[in-house]
Order: C-alpha cells, then sequence, then structure tokens
C-alpha cells in the first residue's frame, strides 16, 4: 500500500486531533453543567462546581482515556505486526478476556490492591498472548488470519463464561465487576493513573526495542536473521510487550474491544503498513479514537452514559466486516 | 409393447425399504438404531431429572406424579416446577441442534452455528429490548423472531460479497454478533434495575422460570419446523457438494437456501426466546449425531435428539454442582464447550470444511 501521508504531516494532523478532543472531552458531558461554564472554569472562571466537574472528574477522566487509548493502540499495531494478520485485536485474539479473566479471578480469591490487579492482569494477558503465538505457529491455521480471529472468539467466549461464573459465586466481586467487565472510562478509582503509568512506561519502552527486529520480520524470518535479528526472541519480546500493555490498559478500564484493530486500520490508511511509519502515529490514533467514543459515549444517552466498550464495538465491528470483506486480505 | 414390469427394488447397503401402498421410506438403519437409543437415554434422562433434586423421589413416584398420581404435594413439585422446566430444556435443546445442524449444511462448514454467526446475539438484543420496552408476555417470541432474521439476513448480505463460504462468512457473523452484543449493553446500561434484572436470562441463558407463552410457542414452532426440516434433508444432503453439481441434480438451489436459512432462524430465534443464546449446543449437538450415525448426511432429527439430550444434561449439572447457587445453563454450555469450538478450530486441516 503506498504511502499517501508523510509521516510529519500525519503525525501533526494526528496532534492536532488529540488537542481538540481533549478540550472537547472536558468541556462536554452529562452533567449539568454547560459548554460555556465549563469553558469559563478552564480559563480560570471561579464556579466551584463547574471547577470541581472539569478539573476533577473529566481532568481525570481524560487523562485515564490518553493512557488506554495509547497503550491499546501500541498493542494493536505490535500484534498485528507480530501475526502478520490484519484482524489481530488484543481484544478479539482473547488476550484482553485473559486479562480481565485474572483479575476476576483476584478479586474473587480476596485480593483488593489496586496495584495487584495490574500484575494479575498482565500475567493473564500474558498467558493470551501466549496461546496467540502457540496457535499461529500451528500448522495451516498462522496463515489463515480469519482462523486466528475465530479461536479467538471461542477463547475469549470460553474466559467470559469462567469469569461469569466466577461473579454468580460472589455477589460481592459481581457488584464490583459489573461494569468492570463491559469496559468503561467513568468512576474509576483516583489511584488509577498513579498505578497505571509504570506500565505504560515499560511497556512503551519495550515498544521501541522490538521495531526494528520487527520491520525486519515483516520482510521475513530469513531476512530478518541476515540482517542480524533473532526471530524468536523478537517475537517474544514483542508478546511480552503486548501482554504489558495490555494488562495494563485492562486492569485500568476494563476489557475495551476494537480500539486495537480501528486504530492500525486508519494508521495504516494514512501512512502505509510499515511498522515504524505507523507505531509512532497509532500512539496518537488511540487515545483519538478513545476519547472520541468516550465523548460519544457521554452524550447519546443523557443523562445516562454508556460504557465507552459499547461505542468502540459500534465502530469497530463494521470495520472487521470492511476488512473481511476486502478481497484480497493484505499480509502484513 | 409393455413396459416391464417394476422390478421389487433393493434398498441399498445399510437401509431398509419400509413400504406402505404406493408410498415408500427409505431408512438408514444405523441411524434409525440410533434415534431410538437417543429416545431412550432421553427418557432415562428425564426421567431421573424429574425424580432428583432438594426433594427427592423415586424415578416411579416421579413419572405417577407427572400424570397427576399420588401425593399433591409431589405432584405440584413436579407439575408445576420441575416438569415445566424441563419441558422447556428439552424444546429448546432440539430446536438449537436441529438449528445448528442446519446452518452447518447450508454453510458447508461445521462451525458455522447460529450461535457463532451472530444469529443468537440478534435474537437475544431483541428478546431484551422487548423486556426492556414492551413489558408483554409474548413479546420476546416475537421480537427475537425479527432480532434473528435480522442478524441472520445482515450476515448472508454482507458476506456475499467476499464468498458465503468458509471462514470469511463467519467472521462477518462474529461481528454482526459484537454489533448486536453491544446493542444488548446498550439498553441494560439505559433501562432501570428492574428491567435489567428481568433481562439478565437472556444475555446468559437460563432456564430457570422461563414464561410459559414462549415455551409453548416453541413446541408449536418445533412441531411444525421440524418435519419440514426432516423433508429438506434430502436435498441438503446434495446441497453438500458444489454449487454446480447440486444444481445438475436438480436442486433449486436459491430457493432451497432461502427455505433452509428461514427454517434455521425461525428455530433459533424461538428458542433463544425461551432460553437465552446457548449457541454450544447448536455446534456440539449435530457433531455428536454425526458420530453416532457414523454417515456424512444432514441427521437432523437426531442431531435434535443430542441437543435435547445435552441441554437437560447441562441443565442438571448447573443445578447440582454448585448447588444452592445455580449456574445459568448458557455458562455451563459456554465452558464445556468453548475447549471443544477450538479443538475443532485447531485440529481441522487447513481450507476443508464440512
Amino acid at each position: 500500500m503506498p504511502a499517501r501521508l508523510s509521516v510529519p504531516k500525519a503525525l501533526s494532523y494526528a496532534a492536532l486531533c488529540l488537542l481538540f478532543l481533549c478540550v472537547a472531552s472536558l468541556l462536554l458531558g452529562a452533567g449539568d453543567i454547560g459548554v460555556l461554564p465549563s469553558l469559563q472554569a478552564l480559563l480560570g472562571g471561579n464556579d466551584e462546581d463547574a471547577r470541581f466537574i472539569v478539573f476533577e472528574l473529566r481532568w481525570v477522566r481524560t487523562e485515564l482515556a490518553l493512557l488506554v487509548g495509547l497503550a491499546l493502540g501500541a498493542a494493536g499495531v505490535l500484534l498485528q505486526a507480530v501475526t502478520r494478520n490484519p484482524l489481530a485485536e488484543p481484544g478479539l485474539l482473547g488476550v484482553s478476556a485473559g486479562a480481565s479473566f485474572a483479575v476476576v479471578l483476584a478479586i474473587n480469591l480476596g485480593a483488593s490492591a489496586a496495584s495487584l490487579h495490574m500484575g494479575v492482569a498482565v500475567l493473564g494477558s500474558l498467558v493470551g498472548c501466549v496461546l496467540v503465538l502457540l496457535v499461529t505457529r500451528l500448522r495451516g491455521v498462522g496463515d489463515d488470519p480469519v482462523r486466528l480471529v475465530l479461536a479467538g472468539a471461542a477463547f475469549s467466549g470460553m474466559l467470559g463464561a469462567l469469569s461469569s461464573l466466577l461473579l454468580l459465586w460472589d455477589q460481592r466481586t459481581a457488584d464490583e465487576m459489573r461494569f468492570w467487565v463491559i469496559g468503561a472510562l467513568a468512576g474509576r478509582p483516583l489511584d488509577t493513573l498513579d498505578w497505571s503509568l509504570p506500565g505504560l512506561f515499560a511497556g512503551l519502552t519495550m515498544a521501541l526495542l522490538v521495531v526494528r527486529p520487527l520491520a525486519a520480520l515483516a520482510l521475513g524470518e530469513r531476512v530478518a536473521s541476515g540482517l542480524g535479528h533473532h526471530p524468536q526472541l523478537a517475537r517474544l519480546g514483542t508478546l511480552l510487550t503486548v501482554a504489558i500493555l495490555v494488562g495494563t490498559a485492562t486492569a485500568a478500564a476494563g476489557p475495551i474491544a476494537f480500539i486495537g484493530l480501528i486504530v492500525p486500520y486508519i494508521a495504516r490508511r494514512l501512512v502505509g503498513s510499515d511498522i515504524r511509519r505507523t507505531l509512532g502515529l497509532s500512539m496518537l490514533l488511540g487515545p483519538c479514537v478513545l476519547l472520541l467514543a468516550d465523548v460519544i459515549s457521554r452524550l447519546l444517552v443523557r443523562p445516562y452514559e454508556l460504557p465507552v466498550g459499547v461505542v468502540t464495538a459500534f465502530v469497530g465491528a463494521p470495520i472487521l466486516i470492511a476488512v473481511v470483506r476486502n478481497h484480497r486480505l493484505p499480509t502484513l | 409393447m409393455n413396459a416391464p414390469a417394476p422390478h421389487p427394488a433393493l434398498p441399498p447397503a445399510g437401509h431398509h425399504l419400509l413400504r406402505m401402498g404406493s408410498y415408500s421410506l427409505l431408512l438408514h438403519r444405523r441411524s434409525a438404531v440410533v434415534a431410538l437409543i437417543l429416545s431412550l437415554l432421553l427418557i432415562a434422562a428425564a426421567t431421573a431429572i424429574l425424580a432428583a433434586g432438594d426433594d427427592a423421589l423415586t424415578p416411579w413416584k416421579a413419572l405417577q406424579a407427572t400424570f397427576g398420581q399420588g401425593e399433591a404435594l409431589q405432584v405440584f413439585l413436579i407439575q408445576e416446577l420441575r416438569l415445566p422446566r424441563l419441558v422447556a430444556g428439552l424444546l429448546s435443546g432440539a430446536a438449537l441442534g436441529a438449528a445448528g445442524c442446519l446452518l452447518q449444511t447450508l454453510a458447508r462448514n461445521r462451525l458455522a452455528t447460529p450461535g457463532v454467526i451472530g444469529i443468537d446475539d440478534g435474537a437475544t438484543a431483541f428478546a431484551v429490548a422487548s423486556i426492556v420496552a414492551v413489558p408483554t408476555s409474548l413479546a420476546p417470541s416475537a421480537l427475537a423472531l425479527s432480532g434473528a432474521a435480522t442478524a441472520a439476513v445482515l450476515t448472508f448480505a454482507l458476506a456475499a460479497g467476499g464468498g458465503a463460504r468458509g471462514y470469511r462468512f463467519i467472521v462477518v457473523g462474529i461481528a454482526i454478533g459484537a454489533l448486536f452484543g453491544a446493542l444488548t449493553n446498550l439498553m441494560l446500561a439505559r433501562s432501570d434495575m428492574d428491567a435489567a434484572n428481568a433481562a439478565y436470562p437472556w444475555t446468559v441463558g437460563s432456564l430457570n422460570a422461563r414464561p410459559a407463552d414462549s415455551v409453548l410457542l416453541l413446541g408449536i414452532g418445533l412441531a411444525a419446523g421440524l418435519p419440514l426440516a426432516k423433508l429438506l434433508t434430502r436435498v441438503l444432503s446434495l446441497m453438500r457438494f458444489s454449487d454446480s453439481v447440486a444444481i445438475g441434480l436438480g436442486v433449486r438451489l436459491q430457493r432451497m437456501r432461502l427455505l433452509t436459512l428461514a427454517l434455521c432462524v425461525w428455530l433459533t430465534a424461538l428458542a433463544v426466546a425461551v432460553v437465552g443464546p446457548v449457541g454450544l449446543i447448536a455446534l456440539a449437538a449435530p457433531e455428536m449425531a454425526r458420530h453416532l450415525c457414523d454417515r456424512h448426511g444432514v441427521p437432523v432429527f437426531n442431531a435434535a435428539l443430542s441437543g435435547a439430550l445435552m441441554m437437560i444434561i447441562a441443565d442438571w449439572l448447573g443445578r447440582t454442582l454448585l448447588a444452592p447457587i445455580e449456574i445459568p445453563v448458557g455458562i455451563i454450555a459456554a465452558v464445556v464447550g468453548g475447549p471443544y469450538l477450538l479443538w475443532i478450530l485447531l485440529r481441522q486441516a487447513p481450507r476443508s470444511s464440512t
């Protein structure tokens, strides 16, 4: 696919979009505060209510959306590159399901410290990642993008059922988890941000390390080893990165599906399929998409709010169909 | 010139020819035996499940109470509490099994079951809509029907461009299912607590206290649909060949496809309106029937029997495993059926179907 935009241009457009959406996310909401009072509060007005809503509620929520979107966007690109499959998405392949099952299990066993959730979620998504890797290594399945998705759907369905079994067992867990399981940015505890930032930084650092080997791997395994990379090591490193990113995002906001599909799809459309070009752009586009979905989820059914996972599913499922209907599935 | 006297036709190997006047019926011997055994098993399991429970009866007493004999308390227990649930399980299991068998044959892919390609989710979304918005007792069935039809039409229409066969079709179905799942979540998020609780069984699949009207409707639908499905099997077994062969053998392909799909939607929707999305029954029951019959035909009837058997056993497991907590049958089916689905998927040779 030929590049349509130069990378700096695409990056600056995306950054502009992101800035705009951040402001929109601060100004718009389901609460009683209108746009103008919010704007005044943001610019230093004295209305106590507006200040509280803008700075205490929406600010935290926006930051969380930035973090989760960044992690999921980057994880989507990496997972698509390592499986060489344009349909690979952490939510569809069961990585998020692994993470959320692990968290439900941990809470069920009595854990309550938030930082523990993240460790457990990373572990769970790692198990999911390893499973994906094993499945792609299987003869015949790895070459067929669509079958991998089906296997992921089966895996997610099973883990989802196990999670609801655990929730059934224990009413306390059920009350705590009911909205988390769908994926939501609203009403997260305030310290969520503090303990998920280290995970995000670790994941992003590792992502930068594996970009070059992955780009070489896209040319084929033999070329990659000829260029001095270790294919197996690169794959393992990438999966570990994906696990950290998805685990962090899931522990922070629950399993939000389809971000990892939408973002690389748009990024490839904009700058072509080379991961060295798409990764940076995805890191900006991920928060964009998530913020947009979050703002929509606040406005759509006022005065109620939707879980943001509902909105991403409405956007992501048509894109999934579009990718599948595309006669020649692009191999990455 | 006289036409030669009709030769007393010999049935093909393994078949039995039943004649009655000018009508004849070719019976696959092994399928008939399997059907008989499955029916016996079903009766035995049903009796055992009726008898078992907190207030255990002997199987004989349970049977007596079913027909209104014995102590009043026992009769109440069986007729009012256990029997409706058992009947709901039997009927919905049978409908799902038959629907799965039809759709697998239609798509020439054994992973293409109503649950996988989103028909279940469509029916669920609309059934939940009826609970949240239109609280009348027959609404779930009627709306589930339109939901299932919508999902099926969407999946087929969207997949047709990329070839209605194989995995592409299934992934389109998964996407449609995700859309309808999101729709269900949307409605649950908006509704108040009571409506959300009332709609809960439809989101996981449960046989607990199902509305009697829907069950009755399912019974009528099944009584109409199953014989029709049995009639379709001859044509369907021809449709397993490539399209050109099937047309050459005289199958009106488009019409038959439409009819089969409609039947499948009909059975699935009525079952989902009763029990919720227990899609994996539709995957496993036809497999079991095919294994038992040892024949690559279209064992609709045996699939229905196996589906009913699986459903009531899964429901019984759900009630007893963690008693006093009841596990919804949908969760049992997903926990047991998920690994099975994965196993089929990963074991299957690349690009083969049925």
